[in-house]
């Protein structure tokens, strides 16, 4: 039994926003990395979201969401040329990961934002549900 | 003069059923008021589900914080939810037994 309706969905946003910040994380960490285990440059990483139906007892349903699947950026990482640097090929050229630090930032702001909405979401909630309470004072 | 329990039977059980689901001991009625457990008069009933409520609120609560304590999880967020609900069934559960208090209280004033 849920007593604040919608909690469920703004704790399923938070994650999701929350497994987006930290891939930004990891982009920003990782946008000098030349060697992976998979070998070559590290690749950017990009979450997606879905909707997922949330299974209620009572009233209307509702659709929160998860995160559907992080998937690698296939554009093509810059060449530097830098002969002294260990993962330089044999002209001397270096690929650096496909990381644009102004993106990152990008959808960095945009994350924190979208995390900031929905627990202003959260707040107001319970601010709502204790006013209910205050019908019977 | 008419007792209270015959205007409505569940009345004379709601005082002292109330402690005994916090505690959770089987406390026999006091001063000739039995309580009923396990009967289904509604008002009892209705206010051990209640307290059973915030109990299992304040218990989710407390694993899901506990997780966070402990570094098994980093949903810091649920935790506090769980917290926010834990609070408001409380309340919830002060609101109702504000107002049972109230109408007994206004039952006894009652001059017949």
């Amino acid at each position: 039994m849920n007593l604040i309706s919608g909690t469920d969905i703004t704790a399923d946003a938070l994650s999701a926003q929350k497994t987006r910040l930290d891939i930004v994380a990891q982009n920003i960490a990782n946008a000098q990395t030349t060697r992976t285990p998979s070998g070559g440059p590290y690749q950017r990483q990009i979450v997606s979201f879905e909707t997922e139906l949330l299974k209620q007892t009572g009233g209307s349903s509702l659709e929160t969401v998860r995160v559907s699947g992080i998937t690698p950026d296939p554009t093509p990482g810059q060449q530097v040329y830098n002969p002294q640097h260990p993962d330089a090929g044999p002209d001397g050229m270096v690929t650096m990961p496909n990381v644009n630090l102004a993106y990152e930032m990008v959808d960095l702001i945009t994350a924190s934002r979208a995390y900031e909405a929905n627990l202003s979401f959260a707040k107001d909630a319970r601010t709502l549900a204790q006013k209910t309470l205050e019908i019977g004072k | 003069m008419l007792p209270i329990g015959s205007i409505n039977p569940g009345l004379t059980a709601l005082p002292l059923s109330r402690p005994e689901a916090l505690t959770g001991s089987p406390a026999a009625g006091t001063d000739g008021i039995t309580s009923a457990p396990g009967s289904s008069n509604g008002f009892g009933t209705m206010l051990d589900g209640l307290v059973n409520l915030v109990d299992e609120k304040q218990a989710a609560e407390q694993v899901t914080t506990q997780k966070v304590l402990l570094g098994n999880t980093d949903q810091l967020h649920q935790s506090v939810i769980a917290m926010q609900e834990a609070s408001v069934a409380l309340s919830l559960m002060v609101q109702v037994r504000n107002k049972l208090v109230e109408s007994y209280q206004e039952l006894m004033r009652m001059s017949v």
